[in-house]
């Protein structure tokens, strides 16, 4: 039996220890927000929070997140109105949608750490996540909107 | 859309145009359409209904082009609906009375045509539909239709200060007999409510919360996974396969024997891939594609491009093989381009429950087509239409991959219900994906051309060497084109240019490699090869690569006013040292564009940075005009991408590639600034989803000629051709 804290809430499984974070939460708790992309962590689609931290979440089996806490896109705020979610509306920055939770937890994990960032900061930072219909300079002026309102 | 109809009746218009008109169960259903064929049968593009509420059907797919808002936008301002009472229906069937006419009427998303394929006809469903609610309100106030105003999903009246909703009208009694007594009327463009507004997508909220549900996340009661192995060459099949240890994998359910592969089939993801991990498959050595080898291929294809095989005739002026054999300053080059991959962000995916008489099912699939994935469960089942319940669901990226005739990710999940009598998710994985995905085809391309006593380009042909793609993803469309492959060709009609001796040919070449259509095309090679050969006349003959084009563009005013717009948004921000920039004219189908790439070479490392682009487009009278300069952005990126990284090879008939580890995909810190300039006119709309991405490529090869005075002609432009360029 292992048991983590996910996105405020105890979980506890019987499923194979090694078992991919990604492929738990996605087919067993059907919190499917988080994306399937590579499995290598090269394109972000999955990324996840693990101690607040960002994580690939094809990178990190259910052992691994033992006692441990995870937030997910649908952890991220209660009313789906995190600065960077009204951000990613407001700029209209989605095109297919699917890297984009991944890049809005990317995201998040920065401006917890750097409320301020620059936009060289911004791009470095948010390479971790492919998108490919090209929305980055977007998600930039995003990440710039939430960091302007969270620190205003 | 409700299905029951109770009543309905077809309404003839003086304009062969034609109403249809039905009550339903749920409440009272106006389908309104307009089409020259007046004797076609007609059903719902829109529902009003009592209460209000407007229903407008989505008949194309979503993909991340946008057109799931924009369609909708353009019937719901001709009917002045109120665009909060608004709500879309995805068209989950291959009903070709919702076709798109720029296929011929196939459900077919594609060739950035939603929005010009399908302009006119939501324009006239919606127009008709208002008409219809004047004339009744009319009648009901006994005032004259003039009079009757519309606005936000009411009428009324200024005289006497009346007004009702649009759900109160339909209600009155009768209101499936009204007939239209004028022809209807579009809007003129300064009518225009929605169209050309920023009206924010419909989709974008689900999509950054992490709602949206595409293929992959489909969850059904009692479904099981598969994951399947393939030939790792295309033609090979099994020899012999050695299932004990998948099958006695915990979860696993079955190993399902396909055409070209073996699916474990499994009470979970996690056991699906561990089983697949244990199977022992030996594969037949026979297929010819065991020999290719993508080098070799595109030195195949450089010698047919090279040589004099006549190709199959793309566009023809004058005569162009005479004028060139007479001139005195002609010039020759040849321009190369290597296999490339989708790369979209969501691999292949779909669930399929059959039904118990394993003659329908229900399928849950993100594609580019209806008609196809109704095609490819009919065939896989030898069943009917009717008996096929299909969801379509957005996708995670389309760019071409997701249109052939035969969908074998879908296949596949249809085989594995079938076998196991239970839903059946098929999840491909990033390798699968990459190695047996379908690619822009490798292709070689020869140019000729002279200039006159004036300096001007007069005389062109261009040879494109490369496999017929349509002849490959469809054949049924390939005996309606044949020998005219849009797909393969697509960029090489080089029309916004006035060249009076022209030809384009296509030499078709051997097929080596599974192809599919890419994003832009053929124009995301032949624009290579056209502009950046441009380019070098443009260098030879020592005038300004603007001037050159102007020259070739005498009787193209809005193509002239782009490059006049292009070199004014560059001339604004100073030429920084150490860098170069380059000029191209492009675009994609009718859409023409002009943009201007400003690089630096790290001439050790063999890099390039695209710093800067500017791009300054002619799409017609736009529809969303936030949503296109996203489109247009997202093109310029792909096109970065793809002039500086992309590239898949082929060993012995197998793809060398298998992650974004080694097919690498632009990144943001890699990201150009990229300014738009979009031109606002009333013209008839044309594409925009593709209409960023091929100038680039040679803007980039044309800006590091400015700056290093060599050329690149094979793209992609990697490390190693780089330096070569530059040795």
């Amino acid at each position: 039996m292992i048991s983590f804290m996910l996105n405020g809430e105890r979980v506890e499984t019987d499923a194979d220890p090694d078992t991919l974070l990604l492929i738990f939460l996605r087919e067993e708790l059907g919190l499917t927000g988080t994306k399937y992309g590579c499995g290598a962590a090269m394109c972000g689609a999955c990324m996840v929070h693990m101690q607040g931290a960002p994580m690939f979440s094809c990178q990190i089996t259910l052992a691994g997140v033992a006692g441990l806490s995870i937030k997910t896109i649908e952890g991220l705020s209660e009313n789906d109105d995190h600065p960077l979610q009204k951000a990613w509306i407001e700029e209209q920055v989605p095109q297919c949608g699917y890297c984009q939770s991944g890049q809005i937890m990317r995201a998040a994990a920065l401006l917890d750490s750097n409320p301020t960032p620059s936009e060289e900061d911004i791009r470095n930072w948010m390479s971790t996540n492919l998108c490919r219909c090209g929305t980055y300079n977007r998600i930039v002026k995003a990440v710039q909107r939430a960091a302007a309102e969270m620190s205003a | 859309m409700s299905a029951s109809i109770d009543v309905s009746r077809r309404v003839f218009l003086k304009s062969g145009a034609a109403v249809a008109v039905a009550l339903t169960a749920g409440g009272i259903r106006v389908v309104a359409y307009a089409n020259e064929n007046a004797q076609e049968d007609f059903a719902g593009w829109v529902e009003i209904k009592p209460d209000d509420s407007v229903h407008i059907l989505f008949p194309s797919t979503e993909m991340g082009q946008g057109s799931e808002t924009g369609l909708p936008q353009i019937l719901a301002d001709e009917l002045d609906a109120d665009w909060d009472q608004v709500s879309i229906h995805q068209l989950n069937e291959d009903d070709r009375r919702f076709g798109n006419p720029a296929f011929g009427k196939i459900l077919y998303t594609a060739g950035s045509s939603a929005i010009y394929g399908y302009f006119n006809v939501l324009r006239q469903a919606g127009a008709t539909l208002r008409d219809m609610i004047r004339e009744r309100t009319a009648a009901e106030w006994g005032v004259d239709k003039d009079a009757v105003a519309t606005s936000n999903s009411r009428v009324s009246h200024a005289a006497s200060g009346r007004s009702m909703t649009y759900g109160e009208v339909v209600a009155l009694p009768n209101f499936a007999e009204t007939t239209i007594s004028t022809p209807v009327k579009l809007k003129s463009h300064e009518q225009h409510t929605l169209i050309g507004k920023r009206v924010p997508r419909r989709d974008i909220p689900a999509k950054s919360t992490g709602k949206a549900k595409y293929a992959i996340d489909v969850r059904v009661p009692n479904m099981l996974y598969a994951s399947v192995l393939r030939s790792p060459v295309e033609g090979e099949t099994i020899a012999s396969l050695n299932d004990e240890k998948a099958l006695a994998t915990r979860d696993v359910v079955d190993v399902v024997t396909l055409p070209d592969g073996v699916a474990v089939v499994a009470k979970t993801l996690h056991a699906a891939l561990a089983g697949r991990a244990t199977l022992d498959v030996s594969w037949t050595e026979t297929s010819p594609f065991r020999q290719y080898n993508s080098a070799d291929t595109l030195e195949a294809y450089r010698q047919a491009a090279v040589g004099d095989t006549e190709g199959a005739t793309w566009r023809a002026e004058g005569d162009a093989k005479a004028a060139l054999a007479g001139a005195t300053r002609s010039f020759d080059a040849v321009y190369t381009s290597d296999y490339a991959y989708h790369a979209q962000i969501e691999p292949m995916a779909a669930t399929a429950s059959v039904d118990a008489d394993g003659k329908g099912a229900e399928v849950w699939v993100g594609t580019q087509t209806q008609s196809w994935s109704t095609r490819t469960a009919t065939e896989v089942l030898g069943t009917t239409a009717d008996r096929i319940r299909l969801n379509m669901m957005p996708m995670g990226g389309g760019f071409g991959r997701r249109t052939e005739l035969m969908q074998n990710y879908l296949r596949d999940a249809l085989l594995c219900s079938k076998a196991t009598k239970q839903p059946v998710k098929v999840i491909w994985l990033r390798p699968d994906d990459l190695k047996f995905g379908a690619f822009r085809p490798a292709a070689a391309q020869y140019l000729k051309a002279a200039i006159n006593e004036k300096g001007v380009l007069t005389a062109w042909h261009h040879r494109v060497a490369t496999p017929s793609v349509i002849e490959y993803f469809n054949p049924i469309r390939w005996q309606q084109v044949a020998p005219k492959d849009i797909v393969t060709m697509r960029g090489a009609e080089s029309q916004f240019y006035n060249i009076p001796d022209f030809l384009a040919e296509h030499v078709k070449t051997e097929r080596q490699a599974r192809i599919l259509p890419w994003r832009g095309i053929g124009a995301a090679y032949t624009s290579f090869a056209a502009e950046a050969f441009i380019d070098e006349f443009a260098a030879k003959t020592k005038t300004d690569p603007l001037d050159f084009r102007r020259s070739m563009m005498t009787d193209n005013p809005r193509g002239t006013a782009l490059v006049d717009r292009v070199e004014k948004m560059a001339a604004a921000v100073p030429l920084a040292e150490g860098r170069g920039r380059g000029f191209a004219f492009a675009g994609y189908g009718y859409t023409q564009a002009a943009g201007i790439a400003e690089i630096s070479v790290d001439a050790s490392a063999g890099t390039i940075q695209v710093h800067h682009v500017w791009i300054a487009v002619d799409a017609g009278q736009i529809i969303s005009p936030d949503n296109a300069l996203n489109q247009i952005e997202g093109g310029v990126l792909w096109g970065v991408s793809s002039a500086l990284l992309e590239r898949v090879t082929i060993t012995n008939g197998q793809v060398e590639q298998e992650n974004y580890y080694n097919y690498t995909v632009l990144r943001n810190n890699q990201s150009p600034t990229v300014d738009i300039y979009v031109a606002e006119n009333n013209e008839k709309p044309t594409q925009i989803g593709e209409a960023g991405n091929p100038l680039v490529p040679p803007a980039i090869a044309n800006a590091f000629f400015a700056l290093t005075g060599r050329r690149l002609r094979h793209q992609p432009f990697t490390p190693d051709r780089v330096r070569e360029a530059l040795a």
